[in-house]
């Protein structure tokens, strides 16, 4: 808001003030512009011009910002109208409520009975194909174009145990105890679906016991079984993992699963129904 | 044009019908479809009626010429006519199946597009997001909400979902929203 220069007077504004505000929070959040009464904020307007008799340039630029909002909010309400008197409009809400209760069969139908695709064809012609070739020719060996490809600058890692170690911030022994309670517990209980394993009581030591998990599948001595379908992760102890299975694993692939406390939330209450 | 029989007249049509049928039926950008000025630049001035010409022997086929507008713009009829995408779509949706989609992304799709529709054509990608996990997992609902944009059924501006330019031209919203309710 546009600050006037006349601090007395603008405590006499303040109903004025208050139009210009409500106006402004219709416009930003999208509320409906009938919850202005647009006769009862010009009558305002015209009260303050017989009561306060406005001369000077503040009054003046007030009463135009006034005018110029509630043209605004007029506007918005010839909007509201066209948009309910369309065929498109249909209550939010009602329509939120009806496609929750459909099966996917039933929205997968009625899109397909909605849909028109288009239809479009690739061909290669022979002209293109010579344009191809064209390009081919011009184009300069791989090795003289690296400037095309620059190798990724290497990233500054972040503290890896070893530092942390080295640190004295964490113990090596403290460290293998607890990759290897985590282990036990995972022999004990088998093949289990990874976020089973993962979360316990609190979503802290829940977090604590992924990132230690990461370690025993980084050393091969944990294996995960993706089913990329279903969204399943199961984590088993690995067959190898007496042998020396980091060597096996040093060109792993890089897993991510995601863990959030809206996600532990759910798991913790589902744990409870069962 | 002066001077033109009407044998002549009709050769020049059918030369040009056809040639708006090729330009129409093969892809030339990653969109499909031509603009308005292309189609001007190829077939002359009379392009519109050209147009009209083609639709009229599609029709017989159970297809049609859309005619897809660009938002915004105030200009002329003309100008404006340049700036639209013209496509070839399907008239009547009689096929069984069209697409090789599995049955949870159309739902998906179904849901996002009806969704976007009652907000009055725009929604946050998170209230979308919120409200397809009631049914899916969030993971599959960010990879189906990216391949939908980059397929151009949804549009993202600043995290607002919109419909996009494959669901304008594609999708009756009228009919989808109707079908929901009645369903």
């Amino acid at each position: 808001m546009k600050n006037y220069r006349i601090p007395s007077k603008q405590m006499k504004f303040g109903e004025l003030f208050r139009l210009l505000n409500f106006c402004r929070t219709i416009q930003t959040e999208g509320t409906d512009p009938f919850d202005l009464d647009v006769k009862k904020f010009l009558e305002t307007l015209k009260r303050y011009h017989k009561t306060k008799k406005w001369k000077s340039l503040d009054d003046l630029l007030l009463d135009a910002e006034a005018i110029a909002e509630l043209a605004k909010i007029i506007e918005l309400q010839g909007k509201w109208i066209k948009e309910r008197s369309s065929s498109f409009y249909i209550d939010p809400v009602l329509l939120e409520l009806k496609l929750k209760m459909l099966e996917p069969q039933q929205l997968a139908t009625a899109f397909f009975n909605s849909w028109h695709p288009i239809i479009a064809m690739d061909r290669i012609t022979p002209q293109r194909l010579q344009e191809g070739l064209a390009y081919w020719n011009a184009l300069l060996p791989f090795g003289e174009r690296n400037d095309e490809f620059p190798f990724p600058s290497a990233i500054e890692s972040a503290f890896g145990v070893e530092d942390l170690i080295e640190l004295n911030i964490l113990s090596k022994t403290e460290f293998d105890d607890s990759i290897k309670a985590v282990f036990n517990d995972l022999e004990a209980r088998g093949r289990i679906e990874y976020h089973d394993f993962i979360y316990g009581d609190a979503f802290e030591t829940s977090v604590k016991k992924a990132y230690l998990t990461s370690y025993l599948v980084n050393e091969g001595k944990a294996e995960l079984d993706i089913n990329p379908l279903e969204e399943e992760v199961f984590i088993s102890p690995s067959n190898n993992a007496n042998v020396n299975a980091k060597a096996d694993h040093a060109q792993g692939r890089s897993i991510p699963v995601s863990l959030s406390y809206e996600d532990w939330l759910r798991w913790k209450g589902k744990q409870k129904r069962n | 044009m002066e001077g033109e029989t009407e044998e002549e007249l009709r050769t020049r049509t059918e030369r040009k019908v056809k040639k708006a049928a090729q330009l129409l039926f093969f892809r030339q950008h990653r969109i499909p479809g031509v603009k308005g000025w292309e189609l001007k630049k190829a077939l002359g001035d009379d392009y519109v009626e050209v147009i009209g010409v083609l639709n009229s022997a599609l029709d017989k086929l159970g297809m049609e010429v859309k005619r897809i507008s660009e938002e915004g713009g105030g200009e002329g009829k003309e100008k404006r006519a340049e700036r639209d995408r013209f496509m070839i779509v399907l008239k009547s949706p009689v096929i069984e199946k069209a697409s090789g989609e599995r049955i949870d992304n159309v739902a998906m799709l179904s849901a996002t597009l009806a969704y976007i529709i009652s907000k009055q054509g725009k929604a946050s990608r998170k209230a979308v997001e919120d409200f397809l996990s009631a049914k899916f997992p969030k993971q599959r609902i960010y990879f189906a909400l990216d391949r939908y944009i980059k397929q151009g059924y949804v549009g993202e501006a600043d995290k607002v979902l919109y419909i996009g330019w494959r669901a304008r031209a594609e999708v009756d919203r009228k009919a989808l929203l109707d079908l929901i309710l009645g369903a």
